[in-house]
Parts: C-alpha cells; structure tokens; sequence
C-alpha cells in the first residue's frame, strides 16, 4: 500500500506542476515584447534590420545583379560551364508575377523591424541614454525604412517622372498583422521617402557612428542620409534638391575619390575606403550571407559566373581606364567579369561589400541636376571623375555625357536599368545571347516596372498588378 | 445469523485443512517432444496457491490431495491438465504452443486475445522480418503489411525510409507514425547532422524483434493521443524463456550492386561523341573546325574512354555477426544479444557500420511484485560522400555528367580532378581523401515495476531515458578543392524521459462478461542540441578546428526541448467470446502549442462481433471464423518543431556584430491537428485454409496546420494556423492461404493489397499552394496530398523535330513560355501491396516475396541535363537521348539536338520528365535449409540453418532510370538508387 500511496504522490506532483511542465519558452529566441521594451533591445534590433541588405535576392546581390543583366550591361555565358541557370529569367527579361524579384518581401521584412523600433522608442531615454541617442537610433530606422520604400518603389513601379500618380508600392508606417494596404502613388511613396530622411537628418548627429559593428559604412550616418536624399531627389527630377545634397556630401571632406592607384584594390577591401559613403558588408558570417549566391560567386569566372559583362559595356572605356580592367577566364579571351566584386579573401565563396552610395555618384548626381537646369559647373564634376580614372577630360558637358559617364562610372552597382527607365531611354542590347523576344526594351516599355509577386497578389485583394502582367 | 455464517466458515477452513491431511507426494520428469527435460515448468496444484517448479533435470515433487489435478505450465508451451488419480508418478510431455502470436496480440498498453480486437491491427512476426539483408527493420517491412506504405527515399545503408500508414494526414505536420518499443514511445527518423543515414530505429536489431504491430485505426491507437495520427508501430522484443539456455548464432554475408533491370544507363565515348556531332551539324556547325563554338574530333575517343557510373560504383559487402543467448527459471528470464553489422554501400565512400547489443531481463521479486529491464545500446558509424541531391560530388550524378573520354586519373596515378565539366571535382577522389561521417551511440533503456496488490488488479510503472549522441564531422582536404582545407564539425544530442504509469483492474464474472479498466499517467520531455563549427583554411596535417584561422571560424548553436503530459483510460468488455466493446480516452498537454489550446482530448470507441461463436453459426464447419468490427475515434498530430506559438525575435548576425531580428509572429491559438477515423472490417477464415480481413476506412483531418500565406506588407510571409482539411480513405485486404499443410509438405501464399485515396479539402483562403520541398508541386483542393504543376510537352514535331508544347487555348506550339500549366497526376500510388509465399519440405524451404505500387507518377528530373537535347554539350547523356528526331514523319522520339539549344525543351517543369512510376519489384527469393537435428545433436547442436536469398532480385517498370523508387514526392534527384544484394547465411542454436 505505501508503494501505491508514493506512486499517487508523484502522480499528484505531477498534476499540479504540470503547468510548469508544458511552458518550454525559446531559448535562442526572445519574445517580441521583451524585445521591444528597452533600449538595449531597440538597438538590437536596428542592428538586425540591417541583416536582410546583403541577402541573395537584394544587395547580395539580386536586386543590383538582375539590374544589370536587364539593362545590357551583362551578359550570360554559354560557353564552359559559366552557365548554372541562375540569372537567365533577369537577362531574358521574362519576368511574371510568379518569377519575379522577391524583394518586395525583404523590403517589408526590414520596413516592419523599423517600424516596430519606431513605435517603441518613447520614453527609453533616461539612465545612460540620452534624448540623442533615442534620435540616432530613430534615424537609422528611417533611413532603413526609407531605403526600403525607395527600392521597391523603383523596383515594382514606373518612374516618378513618367508617371506619378500611377501605382507605387504601399507606404507602410506601422506593423498591422491583419493589414491589407493598397499601393499608395509613386508620388505619395517618393514623398514619404523625402520625410523620413529629411527628418533622420535633422535629427541625427553629425559625428554618428554605430557601435560594435566591423564596418561603420555599413550602417547609417548622417552623410549617408544626405547621399540617398541627393539621389532620392535626382529621381523626382527635384534638380536644385538633388545637387544641393549632393553638393553637401562633396564638401564633406571625410570623403574623396579614389585615385586610379587605388581603384582595383578599393573594390576588394574589408571595410568601406574614402569614397563609400554607404554599403552593404559582405562576410560568410552574416545570417543572411549569400553564399553561394553571393555577388563574388555569380560574377567570377571561378565562381558559377552566371553574370558576365557584355562588350556593350567593355567598349565604352578607353585602353587605360583603370575602370577597364577585368575578370577573365583562361582560354575565354572574348568573356569579361566585373572586378567590383572581386572577394575580400576571406574563404571560398568569398565574400565583398556591395557599394550603395559613393562620392562618384554626389557628382554625377549633381552633374546631371546642372544639365537639367541646376547651376554649378557640370565639366568640372565630370573631370572630377575622368580625372580619378584615367579617362580623357571633358571639355563641354551636355546629357549624353552625363548619362554615359554615369553608365562607365556606376556600371555593375545596379544604376542604368534605374536611369535609363528615368531618362525615358529603351535599351538597345547589341552582345546579346539569350531569348530574342525582350533583347531590346523600348522607352517607357511596361517592363520597366516588375510585376508584383503572385504570391502576395493572393492574399492582399487590395492590390493591383502593373500592367503588361495580367 | 452473523454467528453462524462465521461458524461456517471456520468449518470449511478445518475441512481444507483436514484435505491437507491426505496428501500424497506426486513425483515426476517433464520433458519436450525430443525427450529433453524442461527446466522451470511451473506445476500447480488446481485451485490452489501452491505450487513448484521443475529442476535442471526436469524433475518436480509436489504435495498434493490424491484426487486434486495439477497444472503444468511455462510460456511458450501449452498447458497440461493431469488429474493425479492416486498415481505416485507422473510424468509429462509438453508440446510447444506454437501458435501463441496467433492468439495474443500485443496493443496499445498491454496484450490481448486476437479475437477480442475491435480496431483494424496488422501484425508481423519477428521470423518474417530477420532474415532480410538491410540494415533496418523499417526497410523490412516494406509491402509486408496492407496499409502501411513504406518508401525508400534512397537505397543507402542505414538511410530511414518514408512510413505511411493509411496514406498522408498533414501538409506541415509529420505523417511518420509513432514508434514504440517496449511499451516506451521512442524517436525515430533521421538524426544526424551531414550525413543521410542517422535512422534511429535501424539502432534496433531485427532478429530482437518478437513482433510488430501497427495500429492503423483511430479504436487501435488513439489511446496514444495526440501522436496518434499517423497510426503506431508497436514492437515488442524478445525475452527470455523457462527453460535451459539457449545460444545461438549467426552469420550473413553478402553482395550487393545497383540495381538496372530496365538497361538504363548513359552513352558510350562513341555513342555521346556521334549524338555531339549530329547535334553540331544540326546548330549549323563543324565538330572538326577548332575555332568553332564546339569542337568535338573523332579524335577525341583516341585516349580511351571511361564507363563513369561503373568507375564509381563498387561490389557492395555485407557483413552481420550475432551471439544471442537467452534462459529462464520460473522467477528469471533474460534475452541478450549482441550483433555486428557492416553495409559497404555500392558508391565509393559509403559505408554504414552498428554494433548493437541487447539485455532484456524479467525477475519476480514474489508473487506480487515483477520487475524488468529492456535496455538496446548502438554504436553505429556511417561514411557518407554527398548524394541525395545534384552536387558534383555525388557519384550517382557525376557519374551521369562526366564526358566519357575524360581520364580517370592523372599522370600520378592519383583520380584526376581536373575534370572541368564536372566543376573539377571527382567523387572517388572526394571518397578517398574528403570525410563526411557521423559517429553514434544510441542508448535506449526501460525499468519496469508491476504489482499485483490485489487480485486482478496490476499496476505498473515503466521509465525510461533514450538518448543519442552524434559527432560528425565533414572534411574537404585540399586535393579535391583547390589547394585549400576546409573542416566542418558537428556534435549532437538527443535525450528523451518518458514515465508511463496504470493501473489495470481485470476480470471475467460469470465465466462470460470479460472487464478490463486501465487508468494511466505519462510524461515524456524530449531536450535536443547541437553545436557546429565550420572551420575554413585548416592546417591539412593538423585537420582539426584548432588550426583554423581564428578569425574566420565560427560556430553555432541550437537547442530545443519539449513536453507532453498525459493521463489516459481504456475499457474493454466482451461477452462470451462474441461481443466485444472498447473505448479509450486521452488528455494531453503540450509545450508545443499556443497558449490558448495546450489541452486536448482523443477518444476512441469500437465493436466486434464473433458471428462464427453465435449458435446459428456453430454448426457450419467450414466457417473457422467470422467477425465484424466497427470504430470511430478521434486522435491528434503533434509532430511540428518546438516554438512555434511564440512571437519572437531570433538572433540576426550582421556587420560583425549581433542583432535581433522579428522571427516568428506570435500564435496563442496553435494547436494540433485533428484525425477522425471511420473504421469497418471483417476478418474471416474458411475451411482451415483461406484467412484474411478486409478493412474500408475513412480518415478525416480537421485544424490542418499550414502555413497560411500572410501579406508581406505585415513584415511576415506566413503564419500557422489550424485552418485546412483532407480525407484519407480506402480499402485494404490481407489474405492467407493454406495450399499444403501435411507432415512433410508446407505451401502457403499470402496477399496483401491497399487503395488509398488523398483529398484535399480546404486549404484555408486558397485553393492550392505550392508544395514547400519543391515548386513543381503542389497542394491543390479536390486532388491529392502532391500533384504535379507542369508545362504540358506535346511531343516532337514530325515535320522538324522540334519540342512542341500545348499552349493555353490547346494549339500547339514550339514556344516553351507559351506552353500551358496543368495538372499532370500525384505521385501518391493509387494502390500498393505484397505478396508472398513458401514452400517447404522437411527442412528445405524456399520463400518468395513480391511488392507492387501503381498509379503514381514519378518525375526524372535529372533528364533536364541528360536528355537535353544538345543543350548540355559538357554533360554525358543518357543512352535514351539517342532516340531522337532524325528525318520528318519520326515520331514518339526526343527532339532533334542541336548543340547549345536555348529552346528550352530541356525545361525544368516540364511533363516531358513525368513518367508512370508503377513497379512489381521481387524483394525477396530466399532458400532456406535446417539440417535434421538427429546428425546436429551428435555435434551437440541443436539446430543448424544455413540459407542464400535475394534482395531485388529484378523489378518490372518503365521509368528511365536505375530504379523507379523516388520518394514520396516522386521527385528525388542524385539519389541512391535501389541495389540488388546476393547474401548467404548461416544460424546455430545450442
């Protein structure tokens, strides 16, 4: 009988710490409440929204790569085994709402980290924080919120120039479980772009720095915030803004062109060199590292490299352009590999920072506001780059100028097929190898938006699909 | 009146004791059939608590009244009834209770006459699944059983397969059934960091194995909850009997090599060289101009060519060595084994290696109170080289790709791995100087107590720890990747506790109403962890992370754990051996779900009738047995991974430093699946001979856990919600036949036959998604579990031997992105089954056992690079690629090839790769011979087996491939297929 009676006590034990018993909590994970309740947390979580920048489908390097190969800057082998299959759907151009860029759910990934940092900054300060780090820290989750609305925007809708009141993409400020947004205008996206980083820079301090991380370049500053905004306006053909936060960034002297000494080398280094103002940090260590999808891999003849450089492009530099220097393979004299992603040497795939934002472009983005009606000197920004890079000078500036020197300049960091959609341009691909049907692209074509993803067309009934993809 | 019914009482007590007086001492020897005396026969005076036991010898010597009646009685042999009639001596003759499986059979919580079930139960004795030349007992059961489908992902040594009883209840939930051992739920699948061979249950010796049991019906296993859905596998290992030790031995050896029964294979040096060339001249150019896009002489045969996929495969070896030994005494009984077993797979580089060992031990500490042990310890090793999927790595597939004329080896004699088609990898030299392992021990181990307090009443506890350990460890040494070390380590660890507690209370009043009331309590916590390092640019002499650039290592960590507690009923009642009842209830809670729905209840009722036992029946003599069931339970699926209600933010490195990132959105209402079984069955057996059963069953799913598709916009893609529905249901029949049964002739046949049908009903706010292992299939309503999503392929154009695709509106046309979507089959088989059958005379025997599947489609997708007509010009391919479009009017052929082709005809979702995956595979020949014991015992042995089968011998399908088997999904790519093993065996008892 006893045993019985000690066999009824366990089994009594049991009942009643059996609440106990059944709450297993993560242990790697934390709640988002937790989270979301200090600031220790809140800049956590800043610091993990960035992570989704460098994944395959985004700066590592999808959106930049199918960029390219869009525009007829790249090209697709067929020889060798520089043919995996990836990429063909971005060369060919034959995108469908079922095969399309998914950085629509990246981009909302990293809005939705933002916003839920926004909404929980209030009264954190106190202690150690002060009112200016809670500032920093907002600014950051607006440039990341800003970043995000502007390349989707771009991405998944014609330019603001051509038509701003058609579909942008939903302007999303708050995170709603069961929200159901429609697409805002492009014009309502580009202007709630414009607020979020005009008030990151109003509020964030000069000198910010995050801390902690390997590569300061790879978070936001307040040049940084300057550099997008001058870029930001470009596109809303806003040409005094765009050079007069370009012009902002120029007279920063933290930065400085490369010389043609350091050009090859700059594009291999660990952490961003003088003439990055913001990049996405490349390591095999990143949650979200590519691997090998990683920019290195898809564009290096020892690499998969799916994305080659069409001689398109390769025949727009003179001979001693350090800009005309190249990736090979032995025994494929006539294939040419970017060197912008050439590895940082740091294992096999190797890794390297894709460059977002860099001085080059302050002053083609001002150069280009000038020739649109700005004032300043278009030649001298122009030299100003001609002059880093051993190409012959200018002597007069008119928009092919600029528009060619920007293509030279900014080729394989996933601009042109952006500029020639903003510029009203089609694109015309003459070393070209893949499907016929889309080789060349005519201005204002409705393939300069992609289609919205299926999958998210299936669940929101409150959005509609570009046109061209119904 | 009180007073004299004491009175009475103490009469009677006097007049027992006064019975005692004229006792007689009855002696005796018991022995068996052979004449051999019997240790530990329990002899029982009738009616009574005493009793003895035989000695070594056999011999007893018991006190008794010279009228009473004696019992004799030990497990494993049939009672006598001897009434002792005045006789001083008796002696007896036991004859073994052969048919004792038969009649009992083990069930959830106990063991209970066949003829009392009420669910739908499939058993399999443990000689039926012993003798086969696999490494796992899963393997073995393979076709043996209606109803339960068992699927080979990969033919690998030590590889799990796909276990489906009753076709596939859940989406995103598991669908394995639940296994137990012993009466202990135990782990099972793939447990293993980077090899595909972590198969828990292949740590259980088969020739261990008393029986097993699947429970298929919600009557049969609901009472194990909400694990229950997916049916359970119930096995029961051996223990020891009464009676003098028995040893015996064993050993197999065999060969095994890759199944090709269908002459499947990849082109000649000649055969690809002449294909390239007409490809060439098709694309408009010149295989002899050098300059040209592609050059390919006839020259480049002059330095010989080389059969790949025969360079990379091997004679497999089997080797399995075991000693058992077992005995037993009236209050003692152990079983234990121990066993070697090493599989070289077909592929360079694969091997899997076990050593098991098993005690099993049963003690009465009095009448009352019995204690035990079942304890399995495993070692196992498996050697892997990468396969399962197209890496350049895997021989299977760089067997498949490599150009024959490129050389095997280099100038130094060493495998050449500058093969630049096959990304200069090769997979003998990645076997011989690349590591890919997973060392193991598995230890499994229960304690039972059980107490008779009273009489017909039991109580039970059994607890029990299983645990894995792992250290695996993978290895690219710089011959095979370019100069550089690169070291991967894992360690891993599995530990599950589990308390199983009742209370059973039995009993017959009225010699007809049977009662059975079982009460119970159970928790089980399972806690997992794991550590991996990655260690780039090791010192090759010193491959260890220690070596490793400190800053470019790294590390990482995961850890999980759950719990379930549960209490639990069943009762049984039955009347005269011709009505029976049962149900079973269970309440489970569980770590695994929202907050909102941590409790739930199962339930289970069911009823049989014994038609033959009615007294209108008892008279047709050619009827043995008829019977009827009927049940309906409900049941839940449990098996999702740990957390999955909690919102949370997840680690998110980044930029050197470490960030949280939103991982999951929270889910207070997460809460199991639903399974709810209609079940009716008749089991049947006419003129001694014809048995069987016949089952129809309908299984529905309700709060099917998918992953509902959530707007983006939300920051989230999914969340996972109990929202769907599906139906599972068919017909099975199990058949058995008695053709010869006299003293020297035996021949029987068995069949087994099964049609299940899945259907979707609800997925929620869609009507189909896409299928989350792979994009070509999909869940779509109204169809089954998978159904392929592909561009329809037409054919070949007679006229110019282009590919031709059906575009939407159902015209015809050469353009692949004009090519209509549809709907092109399931890979789930309409219908499955077995069947067997032996033979024997005295001791020669010869058994042959069948499997068939059919009306499945299965997708050979490596074709897309094998068969591409022209476009992989730096890929071998498969012989049937030379079948192809030659001159108008040819039809029925692959298109013509033109080297370098972007006219996608090759493409990946495609029905052009679909083909009907219906197979008849002859699984099993084996011959058997047991040796007559009169020479063996003058060697003092007393039986002698030796017998030779064959595992595959030969399977009959259409599917261009090796081996038609794909996996569940009828995808697979690079796998491991199917081999054909030849093995020898021979088993001694002492």
């Amino acid at each position: 009988m006893k045993k019985l009676l000690i066999l009824s006590i366990t089994v009594a034990l049991f009942a009643t710490s059996c609440s106990d018993f059944l709450v297993k909590e993560p242990k790697l994970t934390q709640s988002t409440e937790i989270t979301l309740s200090t600031f220790d947390g809140l800049n956590s979580s800043i610091a993990g929204a960035y992570s989704p920048l460098v994944s395959s489908t985004w700066y590592g390097p999808g959106f930049v790569f199918e960029a390219e190969m869009r525009s007829g800057n790249g090209k697709k082998p067929t020889e060798g085994d520089f043919d995996s299959g990836r990429y063909s759907g971005s060369y060919n151009i034959s995108y469908n709402p079922s095969a399309t860029s998914g950085l629509w759910g990246y981009g909302y990934f990293v809005i939705s980290a933002a916003n839920n940092v926004l909404a929980n900054l209030e009264g954190k300060e106190g202690g150690e924080v002060s009112a200016q780090d809670i500032n920093n820290l907002k600014a950051e989750a607006l440039f990341l919120r800003a970043l995000s609305h502007f390349d989707m925007v771009r991405l998944y809708a014609q330019p603001y120039g051509y038509q701003p009141n058609g579909n942008g993409v939903p302007v999303v400020l708050s995170t709603d479980p069961a929200g159901k947004p429609a697409r805002n205008t492009v014009a309502e996206v580009y202007d709630q772009i414009v607020t979020d980083l005009t008030e990151a820079e109003s509020i964030m301090s000069d000198d910010y720095k995050r801390d902690g991380i390997s590569d300061y370049k790879a978070a936001v500053t307040k040049p940084a915030v300057q550099a997008l905004l001058s870029r930001v306006y470009l596109y809303m053909e806003n040409w005094n803004k765009a050079a007069e936060y370009a012009t902002k960034v120029i007279n920063n002297p933290a930065f400085e062109l490369w010389t043609a000494a350091e050009y090859a080398s700059a594009w291999k280094a660990n952490v961003g060199t003088s003439e990055v103002i913001f990049e996405v940090f490349g390591a095999q260590t990143n949650a979200y590292d590519a691997y090998w999808e990683s920019p290195m891999w898809m564009s290096s003849p020892e690499g998969y490299a799916d994305c080659a450089v069409s001689t398109d492009l390769v025949n727009l530099y003179e001979d001693d352009d350090v800009r005309n220097q190249w990736q090979k393979a032995d025994g494929y004299d006539h294939l040419y590999w970017t060197i912008k992603y050439a590895g940082k040497g740091v294992g096999t795939p190797d890794a390297n920072n894709t460059v977002v934002l860099r001085l080059s472009e302050m002053y083609l983005n001002r150069a280009e506001a000038i020739v649109n009606g700005a004032s300043g000197d278009a030649v001298a920004d122009l030299n100003k780059i001609a002059e880093a890079r051993n190409a012959t000078l200018y002597t007069s500036a008119g928009k092919e100028d600029v528009y060619n020197e920007r293509r030279k300049e900014l080729a394989w960091e996933g601009h042109l097929w952006f500029d020639l959609s903003r510029w009203g341009k089609g694109i015309t691909r003459v070393d070209y190898v893949g499907d016929p049907t889309n080789q060349n692209v005519a201005a204002h074509s409705y393939m300069f938006a992609l289609p919205i993803p299926k999958r998210e067309m299936d669940v929101n009934e409150n959005l509609v699909q570009n046109e061209g993809y119904n | 009146m009180r007073k004299v019914k004491f009175f009475l009482t103490v009469l009677s007590l006097l007049a027992v004791s006064f019975a005692w007086a004229q006792n007689i001492t009855v002696k005796g020897t018991v022995t068996d059939q052979n004449g051999d005396p019997i240790i530990g026969v329990y002899v029982l005076l009738q009616g009574s608590t005493s009793g003895t036991s035989t000695d070594a010898d056999g011999k007893y010597e018991i006190s008794a009244p010279a009228n009473g009646t004696l019992v004799y009685s030990l497990v494993g042999m049939q009672d006598v009834v001897m009434p002792i009639n005045n006789k001083s001596v008796i002696n007896i003759v036991m004859q073994e209770e052969s048919v004792v499986l038969d009649d009992v059979m083990v069930v959830a919580y106990g063991v209970v006459k066949r003829e009392a079930k009420t669910g739908s139960v499939t058993t399999v004795s443990g000689n039926a699944i012993s003798e086969a030349p696999v490494s796992s007992v899963d393997k073995m059961l393979a076709g043996k059983m209606a109803g339960v489908q068992i699927t080979a992902a990969t033919g690998q040594p030590g590889a799990s397969s796909q276990i489906r009883v009753r076709g596939t209840s859940s989406i995103n939930a598991g669908n394995e059934p639940l296994w137990v051992v012993d009466g202990i739920p135990v782990m099972n699948g793939d447990q293993t960091y980077f090899t595909n061979t972590g198969n828990a249950i292949a740590t259980i010796n088969p020739n261990d194995i008393e029986s097993i049991t699947v429970l298929k019906d919600a009557a049969a296993a609901s009472v194990y909850g909400s694990r229950a859905a997916n049916g359970v596998v119930l096995v029961t290992t051996k223990s020891g009997k009464e009676g003098k030790a028995k040893f015996s031995a064993r050993a197999k050896m065999g060969i095994s090599n890759l199944a090709n029964d269908n002459d499947f294979g990849l082109m000649t040096g000649e055969e690809l060289l002449a294909y390239q060339r007409d490809a060439i001249v098709n694309a408009g150019g010149n295989p002899d101009d050098p300059n040209g896009r592609f050059y390919r002489p006839m020259s480049l045969l002059d330095g010989g060519t080389t059969d790949w996929i025969d360079h990379f495969s091997r004679a497999g070896k089997l080797n399995e060595y075991e000693i058992n030994a077992s005995a037993g005494t009236a209050r003692s009984k152990f079983y234990s084994s121990l066993t070697y077993h090493k599989n070289e797979g077909v592929f360079y580089g694969v091997d899997y290696e076990k050593i098991t060992f098993r005690v099993n031990a049963d003690h009465k500490l009095g009448n009352k109170l019995e204690m035990g042990v079942r304890f399995n310890g495993a070692r196992t090793v498996a050697n892997d080289v990468p396969m399962q999927s197209l890496y350049y790595s895997n021989p299977m597939w760089a067997g498949s790709i490599i150009l024959p004329w490129s050389k095997p080896y280099n100038e130094d004699c060493d495998h050449n791995v500058n093969i630049s088609e096959n990304s200069n990898t090769n997979p003998r030299a990645t076997a011989k100087y690349d590591e890919q392992w997973e060392k193991q021990f598995r230890i499994n181990g229960n304690f039972y107590l059980e107490w008779k307090p009273v009489k017909n009443v039991t109580v039970k506890t059994t607890n029990a720890i299983e645990t894995t350990f792992g250290e695996g460890r993978r290895y690219w040494h710089p011959y095979t990747s370019e100069g550089e070390a690169t070291l991967q380590t894992s360690r891993l660890q599995y530990v599950q506790m589990t308390t199983s507690n009742t209370i059973t209370y039995s009993n017959v009043f009225n010699d007809k109403h049977n009662v059975r009331v079982l009460a119970g309590q159970e928790a089980m916590q399972r806690d997992y962890s794991s550590f991996y390092a990655y260690s780039p640019q090791v010192d090759p002499n010193i491959p260890y992370p220690s070596t490793a650039p400190s800053d470019k290592d790294y590390a990482s960590y995961s850890t999980n754990e759950r719990t379930l507690l549960s209490f639990f009923g069943i009762a049984d009642y039955s009347f005269d051996s011709k009505y029976f009842l049962q149900a079973s209830v269970r309440y489970d809670g569980s770590s695994l779900f929202g907050k909102n729905k941590q409790w739930g209840v199962f339930y289970s009722v069911g009823a049989s009738w014994n038609l033959h036992s009615e007294n209108w029946l008892k008279d047709v003599e050619w009827l043995d047995l008829l019977k009827v069931r009927a049940s309906y339970g409900v049941n839940g699926n449990d098996n999702i991974s740990a957390y999955q209600a909690y919102g949370v933010y997840a680690s998110s490195q980044y930029n050197g430093s470490v960030g949280m990132l939103p991982s999951s959105p929270s889910n207070d209402d997460l809460s199991w699946e639903l399974n709810a079984t209609v079940n009716a069955g008749v089991d049947f057996g006419f003129f001694g001979k014809l048995n069987g059963s016949i089952d129809w069953y309908n299984r529905t799913t309700t709060d099917m856990l998918l992953s509902k598709s959530v707007p983006q916009t939300t920051g989230f893609s999914s969340n996972f919600m109990n929202i769907g529905e599906m139906v599972n249901r068919g017909v099975e029949i199990q058949l058995n036949y008695d053709i010869i049964n006299n003293k020297d002739w035996k021949w029987d046949a068995g069949l087994n036959l099964s049609f299940n049908q899945t259907e979707i009903k609800n997925l929620g706010d869609v009507t189909e998604m896409t299928y989350s292992g792979d994009s070509r299939l999909k869940h779509v309503v109204g169809e089954g579990m998978y159904t392929f999503y592909l561009k329809e392929y037409y054919g070949v154009n007679p006229v110019n031997g282009e590919a031709l695709w059906v575009a939407e509106d159902g015209s015809l046309t050469n353009n692949y992105n004009k090519a209509r979507y549809i709907y092109a089959g399931s890979p789930e088989p309409k219908y499955t089954g077995g069947f067997n059958t032996s033979v024997s005379w005295k001791g020669l025997s010869l058994s042959a056992f069948l499997e068939f599947k059919g009306g499945n489609k299965v997708m050979i997708i490596e074709s897309r690079y094998c068969n591409s007509d022209g476009n992989q010009m730096s890929m071998n391919q498969y012989k049937i690629a030379g079948n192809y479009w030659k001159k108008p009017g040819d039809t029925g052929v692959n298109p013509k090839p033109v080297a370098g082709t972007a006219s996608n005809s090759y493409a990946f979702a495609s029905t052009r790769w679909l083909q009907d995956g219906d197979y008849v595979r002859i699984k099993d020949i084996t011959l058997s011979y047991t040796l007559p014991s009169k020479l063996t015992k003058k060697v003092g042995v007393s039986n002698v087996k030796i017998y030779a089968s064959a595992l595959n011998l030969f399977t009959f399908h259409d599917v261009d491939f090796w081996d038609p088997e794909r996996g569940v999904t009828g995808i697979g790519a690079g796998i491991y297929p199917m081999t054909k093993s030849f093995i020898g065996g021979i088993e001694l008892s002492f």
